[in-house]
């Protein structure tokens, strides 16, 4: 009997199935029994309606090292078919695709309604098979069809032996349903009874007495919150004083946008939805230069439309805070898969240069907590800060401890000059400094102005090309990225022994997979370290070089097909790297990981490329 | 009118940008409008952001006191968005040319026009792109019958009616060559409370030999007494009254204010910031 640990996947078809409202319901329900739930892996499609759409969730009772590989416990259907006799069958999709990846004896529960499924191949293999009739049940005998998924939900509960007293379904329906009277509740709880009733027969006409799998609740949960990274980063970015938002709708930002416009009126502040992707990157920037501490937030596609305010930014000095979701390019590309392709755009994107700082979340907290850098940053050196996500982080969710978000934080300090600071030396909004960062008054506070200006200029802001007012000018700005890299760079987070063995390098949603590949590595008795970057540029040399050094190999593991941050390291620390890449539109998995560090140390593979149809070697050399 | 605001808006910024126009350029006439305009506005520098467009326009944000900002090409009404939602105590003026405007700049001009906000757009509007020496802009072949058309030179493109489908709320047209009208116009517009769009015709002495200050002192004429500026139809016909008749309209075209939710300064400052509770964001992810 597995208690609380196993994976599970609800599969369907997009909007039809209502494949989120049951992971959704799951994933709050069991946060709130004290079960840990991940689902940081999302399989939706670029399309309203209509494509195979699949949510894998584990649940643990601590916390998760990470997703696991594809081997599955739970695959649950939820396709049915309009017309049975029809050509296409797409009520087989779920079990298709995914009924492979079950273990042996696991199960497969599956809505029937439409026809029965050929499963001697997987029950040959000890999975238990539940064909319920979810969506007949619904429709037939409750009359009304969305509660096909509750039907399927309280058969799930049932299988899983959790909450026979419907105490938990109940909580979460009421909340939902009850302003609406009671028989929607009721409806709801009956069709979870069918749904129950209907395994029940299975299990005592297979005369099964469980499936071999048990969920329990915790007996005294600490509150948490079932949440994703754009939530979190939305919640860190006003607690640290973010109260202008612009966003132009783009999967997968837009998310950022809308819990933006739900939350930010309530703390005073303005949420913009931009005509176009420019837009609201210039609005960000003039409602910064206005006063606000401003974020924008989008994806790939809307990043290069706005690669041109990056110089703004830099030049003008006026801070933003720019949150990249980054999905798979290149062009459109693979608009809900995701990929970490975007490191050069915002590393060196646009003409010119400009001081940048660029910050990778790692994992839906760091969405929450690195997110209060990012604005502290941009505050303190006036320019923009990158911040970088992706799909998976972004849309994906778990279950996060509320203690988090108490930590108190609080609001960044403001830098602004003062009417009374103004007054007392000459304000120079661009003055000389040998921090290079100059006092900022805003516009509106007397005791000077500010000619905020991208053209290069002098001090007060006047343009100029005059050659030595140049060169102090962009060694001023620049000079902030020394200061940047004396005072505020991070070295990667470090995990486990240095000097050992392999160390294993990532950075971004990658660093769940790398610590569980470190802990396989381990069980084979392969001392392997991880080190994590989350501050990417200016990348820190003088920090993160005697940590790769150490690396017995240095493997670079990134979901994008150069190596752009193993690029990075090679160019700033000149230690020879390996790369271990994946931009297939799937998350690394750990077993994955494993194998291709073993092409590396036994095999000498200088790159792996996962993801094809096998592990693909390629560049063997000796002398690397 | 207070002589201490005269003269911070009479003499130029401080401290002195030398002023690098064309000797008879149209600018120089809103300049000096601007000027006016701010002075019986009785504003302060501090009190303005002069958001300039890229051109020779442009330029004019560092000829004038007040805080200004400069962005890219076709950006400075959006930024000006911007600014405005987040401190409505400031006066913002987007100033900026038919080329930064109605070309690169067309989608702001659009979907700002809709948005109304409470700022200014001045267009010097001239026909070309003159610090590029000369290329045709979007309102280059005014008063050229568009006989024949070709794709490398479509018709002129009129600001004022596209204001009008966009729905922007304050539209007038002035003349540099008439800078006392314009004056009005600019201090007008700024009293209107939402989005005012000055179209102003500001010739071009070297790129543009064809719309010049004796053209536009043919064809300008002043907008009727009688003209019922809140009503779109009048607006509408009156355009097409003198389109008829081969004029350009000078003065207030269409004005209508539209209900304006009241706008407060966004929380900036650090006891603003302070101490929130985050538990309305919690509330809904349990």
């Amino acid at each position: 009997m597995k208690v609380n640990r196993m994976k599970l996947l609800v599969g369907g078809v997009q909007l039809r199935d209502g494949v989120s409202t049951i992971t959704d319901l799951l994933g709050r329900i069991l946060s709130r029994a004290g079960l840990h739930v991940m689902a940081l892996e999302r399989g939706f499609a670029s399309t309203i309606y209509g494509a195979h759409q699949y949510d894998p969730l584990v649940i643990t009772e601590e916390p998760a090292v990470s997703w696991g590989d594809e081997a599955l416990d739970i695959l649950v259907g939820l396709e049915y078919d309009v017309d049975p006799d029809g050509p296409e069958q797409p009520n087989r999709d779920s079990v298709f695709r995914h009924g492979r990846n079950l273990v042996d004896g696991g199960v497969l529960i599956y809505d029937s309604s439409s026809g029965a499924i050929p499963v001697d191949a997987l029950e040959a293999r000890g999975i238990r098979v539940f064909a319920i009739p979810a969506r007949q049940i619904a429709t037939r005998d409750l009359k009304k069809e969305v509660v096909k998924n509750v039907v399927m939900t309280g058969a799930l509960f049932r299988l899983l032996e959790f909450d026979r007293d419907e105490q938990w379904l109940r909580r979460l329906l009421e909340e939902r349903f009850g302003r609406k009277g009671p028989e929607l509740v009721n409806l709801n709880l009956e069709a979870a009874r069918r749904g129950r009733a209907a395994v029940e027969a299975i299990l005592s006409q297979r005369g099964w007495s469980n499936v071999g799998y048990r969920l329990e609740p915790r007996p005294t949960p600490a509150p948490a919150v079932y949440i994703s990274g754009n939530e979190a980063l939305v919640i860190g970015a006003i607690e640290a004083g973010v109260r202008f938002y612009a966003g132009y709708p783009i999967t997968p930002a837009s998310s950022i946008l809308e819990f933006m416009e739900d939350h930010l009126p309530r703390y005073g502040g303005r949420a913009l939805q931009g005509s176009n992707e420019r837009e609201s990157i210039r609005a960000a920037l003039g409602a910064s230069a206005a006063g606000a501490l401003s974020m924008i937030g989008t994806s790939g596609p809307g990043l290069s439309l706005k690669v041109e305010e990056f110089g703004v930014s830099g030049v003008t000095e006026t801070p933003l805070v720019i949150v990249d979701a980054m999905r798979a390019g290149p062009s459109t590309g693979m608009p809900t898969k995701s990929e970490q392709g975007d490191l050069f755009l915002v590393t060196g994107g646009g003409h010119g240069e400009i001081p940048r700082i660029v910050l990778a979340a790692s994992s839906i907290e760091e969405c929450y907590s690195l997110i209060h850098e990012a604005v502290l940053l941009a505050e303190t050196y006036q320019c923009p800060v990158f911040f970088l996500t992706d799909l998976n982080l972004g849309e994906g969710r778990m279950t996060v401890p509320e203690a988090v978000f108490r930590s108190g934080q609080g609001a960044v300090a403001r830098q602004l000059a003062t009417e009374q600071q103004a007054r007392e030396g000459r304000y120079l909004r661009y003055r000389i400094t040998d921090s290079g960062v100059s006092p900022r008054l805003l516009p509106g506070t007397r005791g000077g102005i500010s000619k905020i200006n991208s053209t290069e200029h002098d001090e007060f802001g006047f343009v100029t090309t005059d050659p030595p007012k140049r060169v102090a000018m962009m060694d001023k700005r620049m000079r902030k990225m020394t200061k940047y890299l004396q005072n505020d760079a991070k070295p990667p987070q470090v995990f486990g022994q240095l000097g050992k063995g392999p160390l294993l390098v990532g950075w971004g949603s990658t660093r769940p997979v790398l610590l569980d590949a470190q802990k396989r590595l381990q069980a084979e008795g392969i001392n392997a370290a991880v080190a994590h970057f989350t501050h990417l540029w200016p990348f820190p040399t003088a920090l993160a070089k005697s940590i790769l050094e150490a690396g017995k190999p240095v493997i670079v593991c990134e979901h994008n097909y150069i190596g752009q941050l193993a690029e990075i390291i090679q160019a700033h620390t000149l230690v020879a790297v390996r790369r271990v890449l994946k931009y297939n539109g799937r998350p690394f998995y750990p077993a994955e990981v494993v194998r291709a560090v073993h092409e590396v140390t036994h095999n000498g593979a200088t790159a792996v490329r996962l993801g094809g149809k096998d592990p693909v070697m390629v560049e063997v050399s000796t002398d690397a | 009118m207070p002589e201490a605001t005269k003269s911070v808006w009479e003499q130029n910024a401080a401290p002195r940008h030398r002023i690098q126009w064309c000797p008879g350029c149209g600018d120089f006439a809103v300049l000096n409008s601007l000027k006016a305009a701010l002075t019986t506005l009785e504003l302060t520098p501090t009190e303005v952001l002069l958001v300039g467009g890229i051109g020779c326009s442009g330029q004019i944000r560092n000829y004038l006191n007040g805080n200004s900002f400069y962005g890219t090409h076709g950006g400075a009404l959006a930024y000006a968005l911007g600014a405005k939602m987040v401190n409505p105590e400031l006066t913002v003026f987007a100033l900026a040319g038919d080329g930064d405007t109605l070309a690169i700049g067309i989608e702001n001009f659009v979907h700002i026009s809709r948005r109304d906000p409470d700022i200014t757009l001045v267009i010097m509007d001239n026909g070309v792109y003159g610090l590029t020496k000369g290329q045709d802009s979007p309102s280059a072949g005014l008063g050229h019958p568009a006989k024949i058309s070709v794709e490398e030179h479509p018709p002129f493109l009129d600001p004022v009616k596209m204001a009008l489908t966009c729905g922007a709320t304050f539209i007038a047209q002035s003349f540099s060559g008439d800078p006392k009208h314009t004056t009005e116009m600019l201090v007008e517009a700024v009293r209107h409370k939402g989005f005012a769009m000055v179209n102003d015709f500001s010739p071009c002495v070297t790129y543009n030999k064809f719309n010049t200050y004796d053209w536009f002192r043919a064809h300008c004429e002043m907008v009727p007494g009688g003209h019922d500026p809140s009503s779109e139809d009048a607006a509408w016909e009156l355009i097409r009254d003198f389109e008829r008749r081969e004029k350009l309209p000078v003065g207030v075209i269409f004005r209508k204010p539209r209900e304006k939710a009241p706008a407060k300064r966004l929380p900036m400052w650090q006891a603003e910031l302070e101490g929130i509770d985050l538990e309305p964001m919690l509330k809904g992810l349990r």
